[in-house]
């Protein structure tokens, strides 16, 4: 069993709170050995960069090196925060300059990076841990037909990922199925939800979005369910705004995959978080 | 040698004949190595005499032969089929033209768009006199640590895939485009150039904000260039040159919130990005989140050890730009 640190990203401290419930009660559930590390920075969602690289990478170097010093891999619930994460670590593992540059600033505050903590996503630990096995583990069953939304920065760029192929993933329907759901296709599964330019472009990221929903509803789906916070926001929080956009009147809840594993597992509603859902849960009848 | 049947579904489409795009469905036999170009110059050979599509160099230098490949755009010539079979564990590959352009005939696009957009980025070097010296006896030395900042974006050969790809571009018309804007940013941070603060000027008028960062340039350039980071390196050059547009204090408010706690204070982010504006427009969100518990508190808590966080920040923030 691995050693994890937990990098919840600050959505989860706040837009999405239900995240940050839930993924803790299925880490007690599990029996995973995961401890937040209070020195966690925000990753800077990518827009650090936008005012330096160096900026950015000594921010997520930091980052990196505490999970190195507790001995740790770093497990994240953000795709945004993954992408950004595993970009610092790629750039550092594979330029030699680059990262006596950065150890000399980070040198000066008692930190070195080594490259040797792992930075993985909540599913891809999950799959890594148990695998088939979590089927032992579920208690309720999901009768749900589920729609899995994966979002960018869990797939893309792939150079930087490196997980599985961007252009035709299966890590979510995999897990959907073990957790004894049922997987249901559709073509905008793997499209952008334009969070990242909500606030200059909203019209446009509220279409995406719209769009996104509209193709989980007609391929029958019960619910959606992603990986990632900043995709939740948008087709939870933000949903009724995004199919006005496209000029559709309908609600699907959209789940957080810590949620829905909660739900497999037997924990409470109340413990996941679920009534913090913009979009009621309730309006599901699958769940036994 | 290893071979296998595989059923190529190729759109074909004369808009100055045919009414609708169909598809045509072709089995061949492919052998290892073989590429998508290769197949379609095969069945033009063997099947379909009036099928058509671009291809010069063959050898992914030339950008002509880009075409969709199971809905990416991609290289023919540099595509291998029994790759993509195994990516998509199938044995039917759909052939398909780029999006986001019209479709001249099958599979072949009208470049005009993206290419009237690229000329209207200045996608040249406009001399800064006091740099280039006006007589070709002398040299205008560029150091290895300048061309390293520009030198993956020269290496683009503006074959539309990004375009194709741009979720920006497929919905906002005034979008410049992915290999527009990267053009547009080796330029701005060419030490030759005498246009520099104006290219970041020439972003923002064709919406460089409204990049999505969905990053699927990044992921379907076969040169490897990246080009949302030019995106962002235009940015920078906004942001850093105090631009009070909403783009660039968004990207403040979040160096903010690090200065002031180490993690992002969204209660504070609408109106840092779009002032009161900001927050009105998201009020009736902002209510369904606090009703769900959801907001931030506006004071947060400091990470643990913050000093180390701004220590490093400040260290790189004063350093010389390299």
């Amino acid at each position: 069993m691995g050693r994890y640190a937990f990098f919840p990203g600050c959505a989860a401290k706040g837009v999405a709170k239900e995240l940050y419930e839930s993924s803790v009660e299925v880490f007690k559930a599990l029996e995973l050995d995961v401890v937040e590390l209070e020195e966690f920075s925000c990753c800077g969602a990518g827009v650090l960069e936008e005012i330096k690289d160096e900026l950015d990478l000594v921010v997520n170097a930091r980052n990196l090196a505490y999970a190195e010093k507790y001995e740790r891999d770093i497990l994240t619930v953000c795709s945004t925060c993954l992408r950004v994460l595993l970009n610092t670590k790629r750039l550092l593992d594979e330029d030699e300059d680059l990262r006596e540059k950065v150890n000399k600033v980070l040198k000066d505050v008692g930190l070195e990076y080594t490259g040797k903590a792992d930075v993985k996503l909540f599913h891809w630990v999950l799959l890594e841990e148990f695998g088939e096995g979590l089927k032992d583990k579920v208690k309720r069953k999901l009768n749900l037909k589920v729609y899995p939304y994966y979002g960018c920065h869990t797939l893309r760029p792939s150079d930087t990922i490196r997980y599985e192929f961007s252009e035709n993933p299966n890590s979510l329907e995999k897990l959907i199925e073990i957790l004894g759901a049922e997987p249901v296709s559709g073509t905008r599964k793997l499209e952008c939800c334009g969070f990242h330019a909500f606030w200059m472009a909203p019209k446009l990221s509220m279409k995406l979005t719209g769009l996104n929903l509209k193709d989980a509803k007609d391929n029958g789906a019960d619910c959606i369910v992603t990986p990632c916070p900043l995709c939740h926001t948008n087709l939870d929080a933000n949903q009724s705004r995004a199919l006005k956009e496209i000029n559709e009147f309908f609600e699907i809840p959209v789940l957080h995959v810590p949620q829905l594993v909660g739900l497999a597992l037997g924990i409470s509603e109340e413990k996941l978080g679920l009534k913090r859902n913009i979009v009621p849960f309730k309006t599901l009848g699958g769940v036994r | 040698m290893e071979k296998r049947k595989v059923r190529f579904e190729i759109y074909r489409y004369d808009p100055s004949k045919d009414t609708h795009p169909r598809y045509e469905s072709y089995e061949v036999t492919v052998s290892k190595g073989m590429t998508v170009l290769e197949v379609l110059q095969f069945i033009k050979d063997n099947y379909a005499p009036d099928l058509s599509f671009r291809a010069y160099c063959r050898s992914a230098i030339c950008g002509s032969c880009a075409v969709k490949i199971n809905g990416y755009p991609k290289l023919a010539c540099k595509t291998q089929v029994l790759r993509e079979v195994e990516i998509y564990q199938t044995d039917t590959l759909r052939i398909e033209p780029l999006d986001n352009m019209k479709v001249i005939k099958d599979l072949i696009v009208d470049w005009d768009e993206p290419f009237e957009k690229l000329e209207k980025v200045k996608p040249y070097l406009v001399p800064n006199p006091e740099v280039v010296p006006d007589t070709l006896d002398k040299e205008s030395r560029i150091s290895p640590e300048q061309h390293k900042k520009y030198d993956r974006f020269t290496d683009c050969i503006m074959c539309t895939a990004c375009y194709s790809a741009c979720t920006a571009a497929t919905y906002d018309e005034n979008y410049a485009g992915p290999f527009q804007l990267a053009r547009l940013y080796r330029f701005a941070v060419d030490p030759r150039d005498g246009i520099q603060e104006e290219r970041a000027r020439i972003g923002f008028l064709y919406d460089m904000w409204n990049c999505v960062r969905c990053e699927k340039c990044a992921d379907i350039c076969p040169k490897h260039v990246s080009p949302v980071n030019g995106v962002l390196g235009l940015r920078g050059i906004a942001v850093n040159s105090g631009d009070n547009t909403p783009g660039s204090r968004h990207v403040r408010a979040f160096y903010k919130s690090l200065l002031e706690s180490g993690n992002l204070n969204e209660m504070l982010l609408p109106l840092r990005t779009k002032g009161i504006k900001g927050v009105l427009e998201n009020l009736p969100l902002g209510i369904k989140l606090l009703l769900k518990g959801k907001v931030h508190s506006p004071v947060p808590k400091k990470i643990k050890d913050h000093d180390t966080l701004l220590k490093v920040m400040r260290e790189v923030m004063e350093e010389e730009n390299g």
